[in-house]
């Protein structure tokens, strides 16, 4: 069998990384002579740059200049590039890509995508139907489409809140003078409804898994973040094996027919004893590459799953104790790199 | 949070991982001693003569001692009752 030929986005590392560059590196271990393909739309994308990176780097227009623009240079990459493989790791590529796997099949390329009304049931919007349905907790949430109807409910939910665009950004609000400015960006940002959710606290932890789609798990690998950024990403987390939380999971992937890669964040609330789902990120995190190095090489299964047509076999849970930490190095390039990116859409 | 004593990890050192919480704990000789007592089954009152015996400890200091940690033991989910 040929080597795979894969395209891949999501490459920026960095204080908010993507998991672009930890989808490369397990994919290589499982597929040494994979020809990688990176799509960036900003040159400034790390992992543009590191060693043993993607072997050909393309700019690409944002998502959110419609599916048009979006295929038509995806049509001239794969020109200068064919590929067989498609792994988009971005939410919003995934919130286009949904609507047209017609038009990804056509190119010949293979993606594993949720369904669209799945992805609509695990949106921050939804969250709340779709934990009661799985016998999941929850923190009290609603949507609020303007200010008034947001200090409404803040007034009901109590300060502090998360405040959370519907697709990207999440911030903690004190007290009603800061409520306004937070909620304004995030409409402005990320369009309506935004997110209001009441506090919870307890210690983080999250969970990557692959869907088969048919309501079972391919693997599961649980984690306790150990440090958190200011933004609250785990800078370093170690694996964990509740009985508890991996339910959580189960009943949720077989509510949801959960098909490919996905990650569960939940917070142990310590007042109530029990976890409370936070959010279903619809694709592979950042630290994708830290199971592979435990043993369980999830991106190498999605491959494997794109390329056979069938999920191997499940792959090995993750022993308890194992841990890791986010570690930035820099990485080196030279201006006609970026001259090279620049022009297109970059 | 350990759903079973026996699941926790520990060291030589007092170094305790709870594979179910993800906590790490670091325990005294004695604490270490005391959770490899109650791994091994014993309860309260063996346990209180062999701290008494092996630490040389006032049997009242050693009682109010033992009291103690098993509260925080059982505060951590380690022990149930």
């Amino acid at each position: 069998m040929n080597p795979p030929r894969l395209i891949l986005s999501g490459l920026h590392r960095g204080e908010n990384p993507q998991p672009g560059a930890g989808l490369i590196k397990s994919i290589r271990a499982q597929f040494p002579g994979a020809f990688i393909i990176g799509l960036v739309y900003d040159a400034m994308e790390s992992g543009i740059y590191m060693v043993d990176g993607p072997d050909q780097v393309y700019a690409m227009p944002y998502p959110t200049s419609g599916a048009e623009a979006y295929f038509q240079r995806l049509d001239e990459i794969l020109a200068l590039s064919p590929a067989d493989v498609f792994i988009p790791t971005l939410d919003a590529e995934i919130e286009l890509l949904v609507h047209l796997p017609e038009e990804i099949a056509r190119r010949g390329l293979r993606c594993v995508l949720p369904e669209k009304l799945t992805l609509h049931r695990r949106a921050k919007a939804n969250l709340t139907e779709l934990a009661n349905v799985c016998d999941v907790a929850v923190p009290d949430t609603q949507s609020v489409y303007d200010l008034s109807g947001a200090f409404a409910v803040a007034r009901g939910l109590e300060f502090p809140l998360m405040v959370k665009g519907q697709y990207y950004d999440a911030k903690k609000v004190q007290h009603e003078g800061e409520l306004a400015p937070a909620v304004s960006q995030l409409l402005a940002e990320w369009g309506a409804p935004v997110i209001l959710q009441k506090c919870v606290d307890g210690p983080e932890f999250n969970a990557l898994g692959l869907g088969d789609g048919m309501g079972g798990l391919v693997g599961l690998c649980c984690i306790r973040k150990t440090i958190l950024s200011d933004k609250g990403k785990g800078l370093g987390g170690i694996t964990i094996n509740d009985p508890r939380l991996i339910g959580v999971c189960e009943r949720l992937v077989r509510e949801l027919k959960w098909s490919g890669p996905f990650e569960v964040e939940v917070i142990l609330d310590e007042r109530r004893g029990e976890y409370v789902l936070i959010e279903i990120n619809p694709r592979v995190p950042a630290w994708v590459d830290f199971p592979s190095q435990c043993g369980a090489n999830f991106a190498g299964a999605l491959v494997q799953r794109l390329l056979d047509g069938i999920w191997p076999a499940v792959l090995p849970t993750c022993p308890a104790g194992h841990f890791y930490l986010r570690h930035q190095i820099e990485v080196h390039g030279h201006v006609d790199q970026i001259a090279e990116l620049a022009g297109t859409y970059a | 949070m350990a759903n079973n004593l026996q699941d926790l990890m520990l060291n030589d050192r007092g170094f305790a991982f709870d594979p179910t919480s993800g906590e790490t704990f670091q325990l005294s000789t004695t604490g270490l001693r005391i959770v490899r007592l109650l791994q091994q089954g014993h309860g309260h009152e063996s346990i209180l003569e062999h701290v008494i015996e092996e630490f040389e400890v006032e049997p009242n200091t050693a009682s109010r001692d033992l009291t103690d940690f098993l509260s925080s033991v059982k505060q951590v989910g380690w022990i149930s009752s």
